[in-house]
């Protein structure tokens, strides 16, 4: 009996093996490839750019002439340098208000008893789903120096002071307020995981509360403060609708802007931007490093398996204190400026004799709405924006799936490069995506420059970073054995994936797929250079009529826009419940 | 020479539920130790955390030192900070980003009257606590034992009037457990520090403890030194909680003071030993030790035969399951070699002096 099982073995394997042996390296062989004509051809060509003095429209890509010097040459350029300056002081100035904002927010809903913590921590969120130029319009709106609704209210209570968001300090006010959440999101967490034992011991000690927040409390979340500085501080510098609306009028550059208005000259200078492109991302690269390092670092407040009651400090009558401090944040960043937008969407003109006339019903109008619904292009922006969004998710989606199995589930060789591969994405910021997909498509004729599709492969490659990881952490909450049950059971691979893998991970599918529908309509950064006349997007027009003076369009295409994603949140936040409950209901 | 800690009447109920604390009294004697015992949830961490100040009591009085420091009646609540306490917690509670020198020396920097030389307290402290030689460690160097050591340094370095302990060894593995248990004891008693000890762990509170206070749902049931928590239990649940797991049901026939006589229905009468005023007529049940029950003897008093059902060697012990007259006893038996078989009729003897009756108060005293 042994021996006919004995004979019987090899017999099988060898029927099986040929096939099973090319499988796996052909399906990690396209991975790669695929991975590699969305993000290694454009960054290649990017670089191919940024060394070389020929203009792929007019040259092609026959003439060559690879040379350091004219990389050198632009950064020593007087320009490039204050751009750069420009950048580094709005996004470290930034940076350090969200920083002084996200902490005093993570201590106020994480540690004391302020009423309506909930409502705070949950709207003190909103901010991140602000489009950047959408915010920008609306604090130029708010507060343009000459007619700015804030120094009209100024003006009218007789104080001399003016507001004038036009300028460096502009930025950085915006950048602070509206990136304060992700300082936030680090540090509430890092609070939340704190053992509330460690102050404590500093009280019974004999520290007073303020003591303690100084002497333990902040030094021990210090690697979380850190983490999300970074982050906030690479973000603002990859943002180009914050500085477009309000640095462009007081001719303050940075990197981002400069970039664009080099790909804007006539005739583009298509090689400089490059270059500057690269260093941006050189410094985005070093900084994501940096915050990495960081997060990996051994944490030294989190006791891992433990669960703590939170402790909350009772602030007596000082927490309607930090109540309305979190009421004041709220106005700032959400009512201010959608009262803005809705005065200057529905208002004909936009200029106020004096405070009453903000309150003449006859003023009010939809003229604006009229005018930007009587221009083709605006509902094709939209028809455009959705299209590009709906093949961004379902590309975007299913690529993340496989690359998420194969780096998590699977022990193939070759995934380490996948990971790798999908990984560079995070240190390029939306603005170089762009270049680097304008250098890679521009010169080929008949190629995807000019349709929506390259839209769509650049937000591809732009979020597939955070799809993979997003759709990771939902395959790490099934349990391996689920799936070798289903083996056991005689389940091929395919067939698994398919009766165990897809219906468990649903949820975060449709979540992940979601997201990057939203996160698509948003893009302005990378779609500035990909655009054409036919592929318009929503961003791009808005920045257009933004551009183009008219602040009445603007404000009503921009809370068009801003309804838009409220809706698609909406419907988003509804169908990963209902997934959620499903996959519920089937597990 | 430390002072006195006195509760009086202390409650605290939390926003929802009923009281965590329900209306504890007791005090501790300077330089005495007294520890606190019970199941999770039975109120003595909380009742630790209000005489701390962490938590803040709904009603009754907190004296430390002869000063009341709490007593929500009158308005009363004095700050942790301001109380002289010193405190052990659970997870150690040393701080990851100072050294261990940073850690001891932290009270003394930010007491009013803590000042002095503190690196010279700072050094003698370690030194009590066998830490002498790692002043300048990082503490996440350090193992758990020793983590809990700085702690340990941390809360005496001021010489508090009283230390609060909060289950300071849960932590820490089984062996190391029993040593540092041993050596906190010495250290204690050394300083001649007052001490309020909260645990679950039964040979922890006897160690230690001067007295044994036990807890459950939020009452003190018994507050004694531990050699009569363990050999005259007050109440069926100390009983039990203490490891009196054997439990036989029957009717009072008489009381004769601190004796008296249980029905057992067919297997008998038992003569037992009682703390509580029971009637001829009552519920009675009988609590006693499994390793208390002579198996294979005939004694003068509560002699019985019965059957060995089932017997479980584990090594340096033997179990056995035995049966009397509808009865069933779980006996506990020392040594490496079991005596007994499962055959035939057993003689055994249940001393009057180890069986303790209480008024049967249904299945919810039992647990």
């Amino acid at each position: 009996m042994t021996a006919t099982s004995v004979e019987a073995l090899p017999a099988v394997t060898e029927v099986r093996r040929p096939s099973r042996r090319l499988a796996a390296p052909l399906w990690v062989t396209a991975l790669l490839l695929i991975l590699t004509f969305l993000v290694i051809y454009p960054l290649l060509m990017l670089v191919f750019g940024a060394v070389s003095d020929s203009n792929p429209v007019i040259d092609g890509f026959g003439k060559f002439n690879p040379s350091l010097t004219h990389f050198i040459a632009v950064l020593g350029n007087e320009n490039v340098r204050l751009a750069f300056f420009n950048a580094l002081m709005a996004c470290g100035g930034g940076t350090i208000l969200a920083v002084v904002i996200g902490l005093a927010f993570s201590w106020i809903v994480v540690r004391t008893n302020t009423p309506f913590k909930g409502f705070i921590a949950g709207a003190s969120m909103i901010p991140l789903f602000v489009p950047p130029l959408v915010a920008g319009v609306a604090w130029s709106i708010l507060g343009s120096p000459k007619t700015g609704l804030l120094n009209t209210a100024l003006k009218w209570m007789g104080i001399d002071f003016r507001f004038d968001f036009y300028s460096m300090s502009g930025l950085i006010l915006v950048f602070g307020f509206y990136y304060a959440p992700y300082v936030y999101m680090f540090t509430a967490s890092a609070l939340r995981n704190m053992d509330p034992s460690l102050e404590e011991a500093s009280e019974v000690s004999g520290a007073s509360a303020f003591t303690t927040i100084f002497t333990v409390t902040f030094p021990l979340i210090a690697p979380a403060i850190l983490a999300g500085s970074l982050l906030s501080f690479v973000v603002m510098l990859g943002i180009y609708g914050v500085p477009a609306a309000l640095g462009a009028p007081a001719n303050i550059s940075v990197l981002t802007t400069y970039i664009f208005k080099l790909t804007a000259w006539s005739p583009p200078l298509y090689n400089t931007a490059a270059a500057v492109a690269i260093l941006l991302m050189f410094v985005t690269a070093i900084l994501v490093w940096a915050q990495q390092r960081v997060l990996s670092g051994r944490s030294f407040a989190t006791v891992a398996g433990k669960a703590f009651r939170p402790r909350s400090l009772n602030l007596g009558p000082w927490r309607w204190f930090t109540f309305s401090l979190a009421l004041v944040y709220l106005f700032v960043v959400v009512v201010l400026p959608t009262i803005a937008l809705v005065i200057a969407a529905f208002r004909r003109f936009l200029f106020f004799k004096d405070f009453d006339a903000v309150f003449d019903m006859k003023a009010y109008s939809w003229v604006h709405f009229n005018s930007i619904f009587d221009n083709p292009l605006t509902m094709m922006s939209i028809w455009n924006t959705m299209k590009v969004g709906f093949i961004t998710a379902v590309i975007g989606g299913l690529l993340a799936f496989a690359i998420g199995y194969t780096i998590n589930r699977t022990h193939v060789a070759g995934r380490k490069s996948i990971d790798l591969l999908s990984t560079i994405p995070v240190a390029i910021p939306g603005l170089v995506v762009g270049v680097a997909y304008l250098w890679a498509w521009i010169g080929l004729p008949g190629g995807l420059y000019g349709t929506i599709w390259i839209l769509a492969l650049a937000f591809v490659a732009r979020f597939i970073p955070d799809t993979v990881k997003a759709l990771s952490t939902s395959f790490m909450q099934i349990h391996k054995e689920l799936e070798e049950a289903a083996w056991v059971c005689g389940r091929g691979l395919l067939g698994t994936i398919w009766t165990i893998m897809l219906p468990l991970a649903r949820p975060g599918i449709v979540a992940s797929m979601t997201l990057l529908f939203v996160l698509a309509v948003r893009e302005l950064g990378s779609s500035l250079f990909l655009y054409t006349s036919d592929t318009t997007v929503m961003a791009v027009l808005l920045l257009d009529y933004y551009e183009g003076g008219n602040i009445g369009k603007t404000a009503a295409f921009s809370l068009v826009q801003t309804v838009i994603l409220v809706v698609l949140l909406g419907f988003t936040t509804w169908l990963s419940r209902g997934a959620a409950e499903g996959a519920g209901r089937a597990g | 020479m430390s002072s006195a800690l006195l509760i009086e009447d202390l409650v605290k109920r939390f926003a929802t539920g009923k009281a965590a604390v329900d209306g504890v009294n007791f005090d501790v004697p300077a330089g005495e130790i007294v520890v606190l015992l019970g199941p999770s949830g039975c109120g003595k961490t909380t009742t630790l955390r209000c005489v701390a100040g962490l938590e803040h009591p709904t009603a009754g009085r907190i004296s430390i030192g002869g000063r009341v420091v709490s007593e929500p009646e009158r308005g009363v609540l004095v700050s942790p900070r301001e109380r002289d306490i010193g405190m052990v917690f659970q997870s150690y509670a040393v701080w990851p980003h100072m050294t261990v020198h940073q850690n001891v020396a932290y009270p003394l920097k930010h007491r009013r009257n803590g000042g002095g030389d503190i690196s010279a307290k700072v050094r003698d402290t370690l030194e009590l606590v066998g830490l002498g030689d790692y002043a300048e460690r990082s503490v996440t160097s350090l193992s758990g034992g020793q983590m809990q050591r700085v702690a340990l340094a941390r809360s005496l370095v001021y010489r508090p009037q009283l230390l609060l302990l909060d289950e300071p060894l849960s932590n820490l593995d089984a062996k190391l457990r029993v040593r540092l248990r041993d050596e906190l004891r010495r250290i204690l008693k050394q300083t001649g520090m007052t001490g309020l000890y909260v645990t679950h762990d039964q040979s922890e509170a006897v160690v230690l403890g001067d007295r044994i206070g036990v807890m459950r749902e939020g009452k003190l049931l018994q507050m004694a030194p531990p050699a009569e928590i363990y050999n005259r239990p007050a109440d069926s649940f100390v009983a039990n909680f203490t490891g009196a797991s054997n439990v036989l049901l029957g009717k009072v026939l008489e009381r004769k003071g601190e004796h008296a006589t249980i029905d057992l229905g067919a297997a008998g009468r038992i003569e037992a030993w009682t703390p509580q005023q029971l009637s001829p007529g009552d519920k009675a049940r009988v609590a006693l030790r499994a390793e208390n029950v002579r198996l294979g003897e005939r004694g003068p008093a509560n002699a019985f035969s019965g059957r060995v059902i089932e017997r479980r060697y584990q090594g340096m012990q033997t179990v056995y399951d035995v049966e009397f007259g509808g009865q069933r006893l779980e006996v506990l038996e020392l040594g490496t070699a079991a005596r007994h078989t499962t055959d035939g009729e057993i003689a055994l003897t249940l001393p009057p002096d180890q069986c303790w009756a209480y008024r049967d108060e249904g299945q919810t005293a039992a647990d």
